[in-house]
């Protein structure tokens, strides 16, 4: 018997795929706006501009914990056995 | 060999038993994960300086130091000191004009080469990529570097040279 999951999977087997570029995408996103900040931060710093490290370290954890948070929506592994 | 015989597995799929839509699945799963981390990690890294800005800030330079005396410099030309902190700086006084000294930080505030005063051009250059200072304020010319070079003030008393802490920091 399957259940309803098992059939939304078979029906949709691109759907998970879709999904995991799509986290992937912003997860790239995130991380490249991270680089940009801690550069922006690193040549700054030389400066000794404490405001703009400051921001750009809120702005970068921010960041990182949305990247946190999305990786809760990665689909599961893919299960071979759907028989019960 | 092992093929003539079918009831065997062959040794590529005991080496990887996964389907290959598994292996892609995972992998990806990996890799989003792995972004995760790396973002944790940026955000850490950009903590960082702000711990560093915090709790070290630089020093400024404190008193006089002695450089040379004034008559080992002739006019147009520079010779390279380097003062001991918690780090070494290197630096260069070029003796502009009669009674006219500068100071400068030896480092490219654009990637970190030697720059040298150049007599002809009364400039300073820094000969990585075309990088040009003024050698009067250290304000940047032409090329790459974003900042101008960090300057100390120069002062004499009895033939000799020395070097302070500038009042503001990029004294112009
Ligand atoms: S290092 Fe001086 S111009 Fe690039």
């Amino acid at each position: 018997m399957s259940d309803f999951r098992a059939s939304q999977n078979k029906a949709h087997p691109n759907k998970t795929s879709t999904i995991m570029t799509g986290i992937i995408l912003l997860l790239i996103l995130f991380v490249s706006m991270q680089i940009w900040f801690l550069f922006g931060a690193l040549n700054n710093a030389l400066e000794e501009n404490l405001y703009f490290a400051l921001t750009t370290f809120i702005g970068s954890l921010l960041l990182a914990l949305a990247s946190f948070w999305l990786l809760r929506y990665l689909p599961d592994p893919i299960r071979t056995v759907w028989k019960k | 060999m092992e093929q003539k015989n079918p009831e065997k597995i062959p040794n590529w799929k005991s080496d990887f038993p996964i389907s290959t839509e598994k292996a892609t699945h995972i992998s990806r799963r990996e890799f989003a994960k792995f972004l995760g981390l790396l973002s944790g990690v940026l955000a850490l890294s950009n903590g960082a300086i702000v711990i560093k800005a915090l709790a070290f800030p630089s020093k400024p330079l404190e008193g006089d130091h002695f450089v040379c005396n004034e008559d080992e410099v002739p006019v147009g030309k520079m010779i390279q000191f380097e003062i001991q902190g918690d780090m070494v700086i290197p630096y260069i006084l070029i003796h502009l004009q009669e009674n006219e000294w500068r100071a400068f930080e030896q480092k490219c505030t654009h990637l970190a080469c030697a720059v040298r005063y150049r007599e002809e051009e009364q400039k300073i250059e820094c000969p990585c990529h075309n990088g040009w200072f003024s050698a009067d304020t250290g304000e940047v010319l032409q090329g790459p570097p974003p900042r101008p070079l960090p300057q100390l003030e120069v002062v004499r008393k009895e033939g000799k040279v020395y070097v302070r802490q500038a009042e503001e920091p990029y004294a112009t």
